[in-house]
């Protein structure tokens, strides 16, 4: 909302420099935005909330000034001379849609002449940006920035029936507007007609058959109150936005219809001549009078902290427009306002008197208790998690939940349902709630091999989105796209895993993934329950992608990690005595697979057995024969009772061989 | 054996070791000669030695003497060799071909995305201050991201165009029913869960992703994060909430700032405002927050007569953006390395 310095001068002594008003409005409510000067005024911008229609015009503006230096509010009286002829018998309105118009009113002057505004008038509506155009139209605008009401005016004589119906569109009923474009008018929208044709939408824009123009001699006056909804639908399905619409959006004050149109015909009487009917004809219901509130002074202190005297809640409630009804030591009762629809509720009232007495009266240094707070399980599992992940050099990721409906379909390995879809697109037509971070994290390695970043290694932690007849299923993934190779990105996570939950057992099966290369890719399994895949992309999978170099993907559903996660590791003593080491160098058929050797060799361990590692396979069927591979493991061997001899070790290796070759028909190579 | 054969074969032995050891030329070759001779395992001293086994008894003490000393000149000569090849890699020599503006062999460490750290280091605070850590659904129903909250059916802000509403299955009308759910527009609906499930007191900050259809710019983007904290007790007032908002800041800004509060609007909290902190001599805004609405409490089924309470909410983005200098709050969600890893 501008408002104009000069302006709101006539309704309330501005003896204050700009910048003190500026702060002191902006402290109660009415951030600034900005100030120009514009032709010698002073153009004000302030922002007004949603809650405060009131404050869309002049006056409101010069109210709150009143309130806050306690000055006087000059509101002009709005009388205009009334001629002989009654309204009511120049013009018949009828309101077919009370839904979508509360109230319609409408006066008639005849006689008017249409020329320009006055000079004053003409600057005080440059300054808010508005461009005058006849002393009629200008008139409205003027009025509806001075109380925030918006009006329109209607050439009387080109109104078909000298009648005015308030209703629906007929189907396929469309309007040419003032800016000469023709709207089509939807079914819920409020139609202002004459006795044949739409002559305006209700609350947005007038019509061009029946505008103000040079030729116009009698105008009909309207101030009426629509249906916020039905406005607000109408002005963003046509795009009509308006001052107008605007206000109509946020509710104007039914009780100010009135005094907004009297205040109109005066004007017009006063600048462009002409003769007002007697009367009016209101149509519709004026508002309910207003409940009564009663505010327990005790609740000040409750709420904001700090105590406020009786005597200058009361003040500050008055000075607010409310009535007051009652007071006595702990409460004060009384009726808000018409305009302040805002105010129905006792903690409303705290409100008032809190920013009018002002914030700055609330301490902010007073002692609140100290309470212990713990971090949760979750928390701390995705904290080790990127420990481990940054410390072996992944950078982290944050990739948006939605994604193109072609991405989501690529992958989506937790889930066969179709992804959740939402009626509006985020960005570039990504309007599907993925169900695997895959894809988001392959396209950022898009986007880094286009800037030809080298070392593209990303991580992301997330939600999944997975479809079922509940609110959906949002498990949190831990997902890696890395340049290196299956076996690498693999560890990583068995790294991860083995950082959360060392105990807990973790197999690998045959991945089966589309676009993962089936001989570099795994199902991870913890415990015995489907953990995530690792896997290499397949030529194909790059493809998708539009990806060059080759890629390694991974994803983990986080649930069994928080589950599984030992989060406070228990000691376990160590042996103080050396520790052996012997390399097995097993030549097996190619079925067997290297867990079920390793299951046999630590078997046979027994209580010596401190680790296995995996070395290397080895194929050369010239030496080792056709369909053969060659395991080469080594075991670290320790005893808790005593320094373990050479002679033991290879003993253990002796039997290890003659059990490996017993189940799995392995030799020594 | 017989004894002088044994001791033919020490004579032997000891000029061959003193002959390799003087003629080691650098660390490898004194290395080669030391396992040759002094090998624990194979060395063939160690072989020598199995003979004095075979000495017989008379000849055994001569044997035994004979053997240490050839073992002493041997060690001796190894150490001469030691101390020479010290001696000889001397400044001048070594350092050819050294240079030691030659960096480091470095791992590479991943980085944090900015916004998890702001996060962490919000949650690290707000931990400090006794507010524990709760999370929700990101897909909502309107209960909790309107009805609760006090936005009612024909609140603007419930408007199709300024939320995510999902498709229902049976319906794929562009106008979202009663029933359809949505992408939150706002963290505050873990508050109305966390306080559906948990009577008072509550003290709890929620923090995650939320959405709104704005056109992705320099200051907006369709996603982004949020962090709330909310304290509901007996007692609570807004003198609570300037002090706690003052503590926070002091903590993460790292100076004795000092808060302000504008009056402003949000449906779920009356008396609502907009939080100003001091900095560099000016205001800063840092927050909205505002008195828990009595409406909010009774929907979660609180007595507003018995508890109040306190909401605070925090862009993540904008805090992070303030905080390193980011003038675009799409660099986020581009996941340039580059960007990444400068944090």
């Amino acid at each position: 909302m501008i408002v104009s310095w000069n302006w709101l001068k006539q309704y309330v002594p501005l003896t204050m420099p700009v910048e003190e008003l500026q702060r002191r409005l902006m402290m109660a409510g009415l951030n600034h935005e900005g100030t120009e000067e514009v032709g010698g005024d002073l153009a004000i911008d302030l922002e007004v909330t949603s809650n405060r229609p009131d404050c869309l015009g002049h006056l409101g503006i010069a109210r709150e000034v009143s309130v806050l230096w306690g000055s006087t509010l000059t509101i002009p009286p709005a009388q205009p001379p009334e001629g002989k002829t009654p309204v009511d018998e120049l013009v018949k309105v009828r309101v077919d849609c009370p839904d979508l118009c509360y109230r319609y009113t409408a006066r008639v002057i005849r006689g008017v002449k249409i020329g320009p505004s006055p000079s004053w008038m003409v600057r005080r509506l440059d300054t808010l940006g508005i461009t005058a155009v006849n002393n009629v139209v200008d008139i409205s605008n003027y009025v509806l920035m001075e109380c925030g009401q918006p009006l329109h005016t209607f050439d009387f004589a080109r109104l078909g029936g000298r009648e005015i119906i308030v209703r629906r569109p007929q189907p396929g009923e469309a309007i040419e507007a003032i800016d000469h474009k023709t709207y089509p008018l939807g079914p819920d929208t409020c139609v202002i007609a004459d006795a044949r044709d739409p002559v305006a939408i209700g609350g947005v824009m007038g019509g061009a058959q029946t505008e103000i123009s040079e030729k116009t001699t009698d105008v009909l006056i309207e101030a009426a109150d629509f249906d916020p909804i039905s406005i607000r639908n109408t002005a963003r399905t046509l795009n009509l936005h308006s001052d107008s619409s605007y206000r109509f959006e946020r509710r104007v004050d039914t009780e100010n219809l009135d005094w907004a149109s009297r205040r109109c015909c005066e004007l017009i009487l006063e600048l462009a001549g002409g003769e007002l009917a007697a009367g009016v004809v209101d149509v519709g219901s004026s508002a309910a009078r207003r409940e009564p509130i009663v505010l327990r002074l005790a609740q000040l202190k409750r709420v904001l902290g700090i105590e406020v005297p009786p005597q200058r809640v009361r003040e500050i409630l008055v000075a607010l427009g409310n009535e007051e009804i009652r007071q006595d030591r702990e409460t004060i009762e009384v009726r808000p306002p018409s305009w302040r629809r805002d105010l129905g509720r006792e903690i409303d009232l705290v409100e008032e008197v809190a920013r009018i007495h002002g914030y700055d009266e609330i301490p902010e240094d007073v002692g609140v208790p100290m309470v212990p707070s713990a971090r949760r399980r979750e928390d701390r599992v995705v904290e080790k998690a990127r420990q481990v992940l940054t410390a072996v050099g992944f950078d982290e990721a944050v990739t948006s939940s939605m994604v193109e409906e072609r991405m989501a379909g690529v992958f989506s390995p937790w889930t066969d349902a179709a992804p959740l879809r939402s009626l509006t697109a985020a960005l570039r037509g990504a309007d599907r709630l993925r169900t695997s971070l895959v894809p988001s994290l392959l396209m950022a390695r898009r986007a880094n091999e286009a800037l030809a970043n080298v070392e593209i290694e990303l991580f992301e932690i997330a939600r999944v989105y997975l479809p079922r007849k509940k609110l959906p299923d949002e498990q949190p993934m831990l997902c890696l796209t890395s340049g290196r190779d299956y076996l690498a990105v693999r560890g990583v996570i068995e790294g991860v895993v083995a950082s959360l939950c060392p105990a807990v057992r973790l197999e690998a099966t045959d991945g089966g993934l589309e676009l993962l290369d089936p001989a570099q890719s795994c199902k991870l399994l913890l415990d015995g329950e489907l953990l995530g895949y690792v896997g290499r992309l397949t030529d194909a999978g790059l493809g998708q992608f539009e990806l060059r170099a080759p890629a390694t993907v991974a994803e983990v559903k986080l649930s069994l990690l928080f589950r599984a996660a030992q989060l406070v590791p228990r000691h376990v003593p160590q042996p103080p005595y050396p520790a052996l080491t012997r390399d097995l160098n097993l030549v097996v058929d190619e079925a067997i697979r290297f867990a079920d050797v390793a299951a046999t060799v630590q078997a046979n361990c027994g209580k010596f057995f401190e680790d296995l590692a995996y070395i290397d396979t080895y194929r050369d069927p010239q030496r080792l024969g056709p369909g053969k591979k060659s395991l080469l493991l080594s075991i670290t061997l320790r005893s808790k009772d005593g320094t373990m001899t050479n002679q033991q070790a290879d003993e253990l290796r002796d039997q290890i061989v003659a059990a490996c070759g017993a189940q799995h028909g392995a030799e020594l190579r | 054996m017989p004894l002088p054969e044994f001791l033919a074969e020490l004579d032997a032995l000891a000029q061959q070791a003193v002959a390799a050891f003087e003629a080691a030329g650098d660390a490898e070759a004194l290395e080669a000669a030391r396992v040759q001779f002094l090998g624990a395992k194979s060395g063939q001293l160690k072989a020598v030695q199995k003979g004095l086994g075979k000495i017989g008894k008379a000849d055994k003490p001569a044997a035994g003497k004979q053997f240490n000393e050839t073992k002493k000149r041997i060690e001796a000569a190894q150490a001469a060799a030691v101390e020479r090849l010290a001696r000889g890699a001397g400044p001048s020599e070594e350092t050819t071909g050294f240079d030691p503006t030659v960096p480091g062999i470095r791992p590479r460490l991943g980085r944090l995305h900015p916004i998890t750290q702001t996060i962490e280091e919000l949650k690290d605070i707000m931990g400090r201050l006794g507010f524990s850590v709760a999370e929700g659904p990101e897909v909502e129903d309107q209960w909790h991201n309107f009805e609760a909250l006090n936005i009612p059916a024909a609140h603007p802000a419930r408007d199709p165009l300024d939320n995510f509403y999902l498709a229902t299955a049976e319906k794929t009308a562009a106008v979202p029913s009663r029933k359809a759910w949505l992408l939150r527009s706002q963290t505050s609906t873990v508050q109305i869960r966390v306080m559906e499930q948990t009577s008072p007191p509550v003290r709890i900050i929620s923090l995650g992703r939320v959405y709104r259809p704005d056109t992705a710019d320099a200051t907006h983007y369709p996603m982004f994060h949020q962090i709330e904290g909310l304290l509901v007790d007996h007692h609570v007032t807004m003198a609570d909430l300037k002090s706690v908002l003052r503590l926070f800041a002091r903590s993460f800004f790292e100076d004795d700032v000092h808060i302000r509060f504008r009056p402003s609007f949000f449906p779920f909290t009356e008396p609502s405002v907009e939080v100003d902190m001091s900095w560099q001599g000016g205001w800063i805004e840092i927050a909205g927050a505002g008195m828990v609405d009595p409406d909010v409490l009774r929907a979660v089924g609180y007595d507003p007569e018995q508890v109040t309470g306190f909401a605070f909410g925090v862009g993540i983005e904008r805090i992070c953006m303030g905080r390193h200098g980011i003038d675009d709050i799409r660099e986020f969600y581009k996941n340039d390395v580059r960007f990444l890893r400068q944090f």
